[in-house]
Formats: structure tokens, C-alpha cells, sequence
């Protein structure tokens, strides 16, 4: 029997079609890293491992996992400035970098706010990884880090840049192509940059005042670009619960712009079709939007009570991952937009990123020594996970803080059995 | 409805199963579970709602009700009856059933913090209130109301600087609430209560009157970049509303809060722990209540006395001087005493507790206690993270309608 009357809401639970197979890993702000499973067609997920002693100072900020198939590695910034590297497959430490470009200055000033690990730079050696840091004062730098087995970083090529001098970056993301990257913030307009040359190759311009002369400052919290081939196109949120679509061959000011409930877009993630996006805010509402039309597809209902700060889209299955201050990380079916699951994992999660090389079945142990396992996850803005593990360091990128959360799916199927 | 109904009268008994899922206030449903019981005749037996009659079918309804009421008296009978030949009989009497309430029945909560929970522990320590829990900073508190109505000193205000210690009144004036949070922070204070109020009231209230005000709500920040709670208030009776009222005291109070099971509610807890001083003075003997139930949160204010049993209540009532706290009676009385309890003890040692409670509410002679100060009630709307930011605040809990899909669940 369902509803009662048209407008009171369910109280009769629906059956959960419970969760395809999938591994993803939360950070929270106690460092902590924590392996989330589910086997089976229609597994439930569960926490199978935590990484990590849980310590404050050792917050997770950023993430960000290269889950190829071999040597996939996990990159973790810390609060305190600490980059980790580490095994996605087990949670080894491979290298710890700390990552404080000037040592006179304080690492708590001056906190990373993102990290990118490089994808493509990964695929000759794996001895060395690169990543791309970002602080909240706008500091940017790409640093190539050795990973050497004795667990000893020696940090190579190293570029940085002012990503803006005023104002606080509190938003990156990196493209598919890993060529660009964007960044925003309270007072930044967003701007996108060109990797290879450190330059900055365009800026938003904010939208004209409306009718009522009111002007809201610039505040970008999420941002996120809309599809993996195409830089010139990407989708932010602002604190003043906005969503923005730009164009950058087309024009400095937003193309399309969204107003979604009352609460500031902590995360934005894009599906790669390149004609949807998952918009989640401060007060827990968690919504599809078409890009195309503007329109709002649905919301997600399920009991989400706490402010979503990562969002990731699983790269294969149609799965949507979302955590953040209430605890849990939840899983839905991106089509019905229904709840497959919710897991209560204790503390204000940071961050979420799959591991899309995930199976059920055993395999013949895979051998990612990730001695250089620099992941680049461009696209998956991973969701600042407090990892406690063996972090690697990751050198932070400076990725635009994308309040997506990336579906990082590792593809740890080996160890898995 | 209607429709359904009649489709119901075909089924039969699969049509009484449906009545027993569907809304209690059916007068069917009474009948289809009188009617379970012997299966055989339900399909034969006439259901009230299936009489169209209004007078008829009240009539039978009426009926039915007499004759469970009747049966009930009779098994209550019964039971009497057996309990007491087993009591004579120097037998052990037959075990009472415990009734079915909505707290046994409360659905399953993962959140409910558990005591081997190292990261609870970690998180408690690195939480906003650590630093005055752990004694390092003193409470202080500024209390102000929102605008436009602190004319007139509200006596709402002035109990709850009476009960709350190293707490000030400041009024609202024209200022943003974040620039006062800027103000407050400046100048020390650890949390910031803001009385709001709406509504006036309508032309004749007695209750929670407050200049013509009715007390809607309550903000309590923590600084400096505390959580943000923001509370409903009920229920307000002010000490004058109070019969016998006891006259509190500038002690330290003891602090009692029950019930606060999950991560949410241990976290509201601690903010309320951290508006009062660490270290009560037991020699006070006053203490402070915050009773959640079913997510309502009580406050109560007591003075209480101690009493030894044999005396009679006639002498100790009112008598503050009866305190046997240095006696060595006091031993026997520990029980009843009210002990400062820290959060994390209450829950693991909450059945005794509330037994203890219990037990100092029935005995009047065990523990007379006055009741001081204001009694209110309080509901959780939303924790926000970090101070009060209405534009920009992201929220740590919000209330939404879709949560309060099962009578059974809390969130506290």
C-alpha cells in the first residue's frame, strides 16, 4: 500500500534494488580513509577497511586516484601541507611529500584546497607521478615526484604560478585532457589556465546587475568541467546558490545561469554524456540538471540531512556517489535517481572517489607496485578525502576545487578476493 | 477511500488484512484484528464499515468497542486474581508483560555512538567545545533577542541569566547577527544565545508571554566558529507560572543530560554542556536537566535537598537546611544524589540513571526538589556548520519533511 494521501511522504519503504559492485574510498576530517564495498549484482555497501589513525591535524583536503589498471595510485593533501601517495589496492604509504613550498611560511596559512594527480604522465614510467597543487592563497604548482621504492620522494620538475594574488581559491578542476585547468574562489572570478605554459588563457566576467541593482560578490564554491573532450565548457557553482554554465569561445560572461534552492553549490559533477549535471548544496539537496535546457530533471530523495560536499560519478555504471556532513555516503541510481544505499561512516566526510576497476571476481594478483604511480585524476576532482593512509603524497593539485565528486573508481580488482 | 472499501468487501479476508494495514482511526481496523483472531468467521462476520448506515454502523462500532473493553477488564481481572493466589501461594507470580512504547519499539539507528569507539573519542577531542570541556577556557555566554523588541527587559531574559552562570545580557539594537558574533568573539565569550520571537501575541495568552511577544525559537552559537543550532521553543512557563517555586542559586549547577544516544544528538549535548561550567559545586545542590525524549529536549531546573528516609516529609519539606550531604548517611542516599554526568557516562550508565531520577521524583520524602527557574522545551531545527551564516551556512542537519516518514525513528 502506498501513500496515504497524495502529499504526505512515503511511509512505506520501498524495496532497494540494492548496489551493482563497486569500491569507493570516503575521506573525512579526521584523515581517515575509508574503503567502501559492495559485491554482488545487488550487494550492500560496506566499510571493509580504514586507513589511517584518526587525527584532526591530519584532514584530509583533497584527493584525487588514477585507477588504471595497473599501478593505480591514490593521492591524498592533508590539512597540515602533507602530500601522500598511496596504494589504492591495500593503503601503503608509498611516498609522503610535504609539500609547503616555502618553509618559512605556515602550513596551516596556507592549506592546500586542491589535488590532481596527472593521468597521462603516468603511463611510461611508474616511477614518477606529477600533481598539481593548489592553495587557498593561490598558489599553484605541478611537481613531479619520484617515487622510489625506499619510500624516499625526491621532488623533480617543479612549476609554480600565482593563480590569483587576491582572494581565496577555494574551487579547481583539471580537464580530461589534462591541459587545463580551472580555479575559483571568494573573490576569483574563475579562470582557466594552460597547463603546459603556466598561463592563463581566460577569465569569467561576472554577469550584469539585475533589475534591482543588487550585486552579489563573486563566490565560486564548485566547479566542474562539462565533458572530458571539451575545455571550453564548464559548469560552477557559487556560493549564492547559483549554477553557471560557461562558454569560453563563446563569451566571458555565463551562458546560462541556474538558481537551485537557498544554500551555496558545494559540489557540482558532470555525467559524461556532457548533457547532464549532479548540483549538490549546503542544506543536502542533491539534483540533475539538463545543461542543454536548464532544466531540473529530479532531486534526490533520500534523507540527506547535511551539507554534500563531493560528488562522484561512477565512469561505467550508473552510479552516483555523494557525501558530506551528515556522515554518510550514499549511492543512487543515476536514472530513477533513487537511494541504493547509505553508509554511516562517523565523521564530516571531505571527500568520495571510486575506483572504477573494480570486479567481483578474483583475479591473479595485480602487481601495481605504484612505485610512480602518479594518478591523474583530472577529471575526477576527488573529493577531499581524508585519508589517513599511507598518504601519498600527492602533491596537491591545485585543481580547481571541484565540488564534484569525482567518481574515482579503482580498479583494484586483484586484491580484492 | 470509498472505492477502496467496497473492493474490500469482496475480498474478504485479504479485505480485513487491508483494513488492519490501513489508518488506525478506521473503525475497521479494530474489527479486522478482533476479527484475525478466529479466521474462520471472518469472511462470515460483518465488518462495521461495510454497513452504509451511519446510525447503524455507529451502533455496531459501538458495540464492538463495549465488548473489548469488557474482555480487557476481565483479563486484567484474571490476571490480578492469579498474581495475588501466586502471592499467597508463596509462588512466583506470572512475569507482566512490558507494554510496547515508541522508545522500546525506536527503529534502529547506526549513528547511535557506541562506547569503543576510538574515533568518537578522537572526534569529541577535536570538536569546537574540546577547549571549554576540557576546562581550558570558562564558559561565557551573551545573550541577546532579535530585533525590534528589546525595549522592554523580557523576564524570559532574566531567568535565563539566573540559570545559566557568567552569562550577559546584551540588547539587540539595530546590528547584523554577524557583526555581534564578530563583537562577541572579540571579547571572549564562548557562546552566543540568541531569544527569538515573531509572533505577538494574540489579545489574551498566559503563556510564554514575553512583552506581547511569543518565544519562538533559540539560537545558541558556539564561538568561535562553533556550530549554530537553532532550536524550537515550546511550552515556556516562567518561574512565577511555577507553584512552590525555589529560588535558584548562583552556584555552579550540576548538569543532567539524558537520552542523547546518537552522533547528532551527543554533538548537541556537548554544545549544551559547553554553555555551563565544567565543575559544579555540589554543595549548590542545584541542577539542570536536559531531558531528550523523542527529540524534544526538556528543561528543567531543580534545588534539591537531602533527606533521610525515616523522617517524615512533613518536617524536610521546604527545609533547606536538612542537608545530610557531609553526614554519613549520605553513602546510602548516593544513589538518589544527582552526579555530575558527563555525556559519555550517561550513556553507558543510563538505565541507572533514569532509575535514579525516577526514583527522586516518587520519593518526595527521599528528595524533595523545588523547582527553580523556567521550564521549556526544546526541538532541533538544524545544526549549521560554523557560525551563523543564513546566506552562506552549510548545514551539518536539517530538518526535512522527508525524514518523518516513520513514527519510530529520532535523531537525537
Amino acid at each position: 500500500e502506498k501513500n496515504k494521501a497524495g502529499t504526505m511522504p512515503r511511509t512505506i519503504a520501498v524495496e532497494s534494488p540494492g548496489c551493482p559492485p563497486i569500491r569507493a574510498f570516503t575521506f573525512d576530517v579526521l584523515g581517515l580513509v575509508k574503503v567502501i564495498e559492495s559485491r554482488g549484482k545487488q550487494g550492500t555497501p560496506k566499510v571493509v577497511d580504514r586507513w589511517g589513525e584518526p587525527d584532526s591535524s591530519k584532514c584530509i583536503v583533497a584527493a584525487s586516484i588514477d585507477d588504471c589498471k595497473f599501478h593505480p595510485l591514490l593521492a591524498v593533501a592533508r590539512k597540515g601541507g602533507q602530500i601522500e601517495l598511496l596504494n589504492p589496492l591495500n593503503g601503503d604509504l608509498h611516498v609522503a611529500i610535504n609539500a609547503v613550498d616555502n618553509p618559512a611560511m605556515e602550513p596551516q596559512e596556507h592549506p592546500f584546497v586542491g589535488l590532481h594527480l596527472f593521468k597521462k604522465l603516468r603511463m611510461d614510467s611508474c616511477r614518477s607521478c606529477t600533481l598539481l597543487t593548489c592553495t587557498g592563497k593561490g598558489q599553484a604548482s605541478i611537481r613531479t615526484v619520484e617515487v622510489s621504492p625506499a619510500d624516499s620522494a625526491s621532488l623533480a620538475s617543479h612549476k609554480s604560478w600565482i593563480v590569483s594574488a587576491a582572494g581565496d581559491i577555494s574551487c579547481y578542476k583539471v580537464d580530461g585532457s589534462e591541459n587545463y585547468a580551472l580555479f575559483g574562489g571568494k573573490g576569483v572570478e574563475v579562470n582557466i589556465w594552460d597547463l603546459d605554459q603556466c598561463s592563463k588563457i581566460w577569465t569569467a566576467k561576472p554577469p550584469p546587475k539585475n533589475s534591482l541593482g543588487i550585486f552579489s560578490p563573486t563566490w565560486f564554491t564548485s566547479v566542474t568541467f562539462l565533458s572530458k573532450d571539451d575545455h571550453r565548457k564548464f559548469v560552477a557553482g557559487t556560493n549564492n546558490h547559483q549554477v553557471r554554465l560557461y562558454d569560453i569561445s563563446a563569451q566571458r560572461r555565463p551562458v546560462m545561469s541556474l538558481d537551485f534552492r537557498e544554500t551555496p553549490i558545494k559540489a557540482v559533477a558532470e555525467d559524461e554524456d556532457g548533457n547532464t549535471i549532479y548540483v549538490g548544496n549546503g542544506s543536502g539537496d542533491l539534483a540533475s540538471f539538463d545543461i542543454r535546457t536548464g532544466k531540473l530533471l529530479g532531486c534526490f530523495i533520500g534523507k540527506c540531512s547535511g551539507s554534500i560536499r563531493s560528488i562522484a560519478r561512477h565512469p561505467e555504471l550508473p552510479v552516483l556517489a555523494s557525501c558530506g556532513l551528515d556522515s554518510y555516503l550514499r549511492i543512487w541510481d543515476v536514472k530513477s535517481r533513487q537511494l541504493l544505499s547509505a553508509v554511516f561512516l562517523k565523521q564530516h566526510l571531505t571527500a568520495t572517489v571510486f575506483d572504477s576497476n573494480f570486479t567481483d571476481e578474483v583475479n591473479p594478483p595485480s602487481n601495481e607496485e605504484q612505485d610512480a604511480i602518479e594518478i591523474q585524476r583530472d577529471e575526477e576532482a576527488m573529493v577531499p578525502v581524508k585519508r589517513k593512509k599511507a598518504s601519498k603524497d600527492s602533491e596537491g593539485h591545485k585543481k580547481q576545487k571541484a565540488k564534484k565528486k569525482s567518481k574515482k573508481i579503482k580498479g583494484h580488482v586483484a586484491e580484492e578476493p | 477511500m470509498g472505492g477502496k472499501r467496497k473492493g474490500r468487501e469482496n475480498k474478504g479476508l485479504e479485505g480485513e488484512e487491508d483494513n488492519m494495514a490501513d489508518g488506525g482511526y478506521r473503525s475497521s481496523a479494530s474489527n479486522s484484528g478482533h476479527d484475525n483472531v478466529d479466521g474462520s468467521n471472518a469472511k462470515r462476520q460483518l465488518l462495521p464499515s461495510m454497513i452504509k448506515n451511519k446510525e447503524k454502523r455507529s451502533a455496531v462500532h459501538a458495540k464492538l468497542k463495549h465488548q473489548k473493553k469488557l474482555e480487557k477488564r476481565k483479563k486484567i481481572k484474571a490476571r490480578d486474581a492469579a498474581e495475588k493466589r501466586a502471592l499467597e501461594l508463596g509462588e512466583e507470580p506470572l512475569v507482566r508483560k512490558t507494554p510496547r512504547t515508541i522508545e522500546n519499539t525506536r527503529e534502529l539507528d547506526e549513528t547511535i555512538c557506541k562506547p569503543d569507539d576510538d574515533e568518537l573519542f578522537v572526534g569529541n577531542d577535536a570538536d569546537e567545545f574540546s577547549s571549554i570541556l576540557k576546562q581550558e577556557q570558562t564558559p561565557k555566554v551573551l545573550i541577546t533577542t532579535c530585533r525590534f523588541n528589546s525595549t522592554r527587559g523580557p523576564a524570559f531574559i532574566t531567568e535565563l541569566l539566573s540559570v545559566i552562570p557568567n552569562a550577559h545580557y546584551y540588547k539587540r539594537g539595530t546590528y547584523d547577527l554577524k557583526k555581534i558574533v564578530e563583537y562577541a568573539k572579540k571579547r571572549d565569550f564562548t557562546s552566543l544565545i540568541v531569544v527569538h520571537s515573531n509572533r505577538r501575541e494574540p489579545a489574551v495568552s498566559i503563556l510564554h508571554e514575553f512583552d506581547g511577544f511569543l518565544i519562538d525559537a533559540l539560537v545558541i552559537i558556539g564561538l568561535p566558529d562553533g556550530p549554530t543550532a537553532h532550536f524550537k521553543l515550546s511550552r515556556l512557563v516562567l518561574r512565577k507560572d511555577i507553584k512552590n517555586h525555589g529560588n535558584p542559586t548562583s552556584h555552579e549547577p550540576e548538569l543532567v543530560l539524558n537520552n542523547f544516544t546518537t552522533r547528532l544528538g551527543h554533538r548537541i549535548a556537548r554544545l549544551l554542556q559547553s554553555l555551563f561550567p565544567v565543575e559544579p559545586n555540589f554543595r549548590g545542590r542545584r541542577v539542570v536537566t536536559f531531558h531528550n525524549q523523542r527529540d524534544f529536549i526538556f528543561f528543567r531546573h531543580h534545588r534539591y535537598i537531602f533527606e533521610t528516609k525515616e523522617v517524615k516529609q512533613a518536617d524536610s519539606k521546604g527545609d533547606v537546611a536538612k542537608v545530610s550531604k557531609g553526614e554519613k548517611k549520605s553513602q546510602e542516599k548516593t544513589i538518589v544524589r544527582l552526579q555530575y554526568v558527563i555525556v559519555e557516562v550517561l550513556m553507558w550508565q543510563i538505565d541507572g540513571l533514569q532509575s535514579a531520577l525516577i526514583g527522586l521524583e516518587k520519593h518526595q520524602s527521599l528528595m524533595p526538589n523545588k523547582e527553580c527557574g523556567p521550564r521549556f522545551t526544546l526541538k532541533l531545527i538544524s545544526l549549521q556548520h560554523g557560525t551563523f551564516d543564513s546566506k552562506g551556512g552549510e548545514y551539518e542537519w536539517v530538518h526535512k519533511p522527508e525524514m518523518d516518514t516513520s513514527r519510530r525513528r529520532f535523531f537525537l
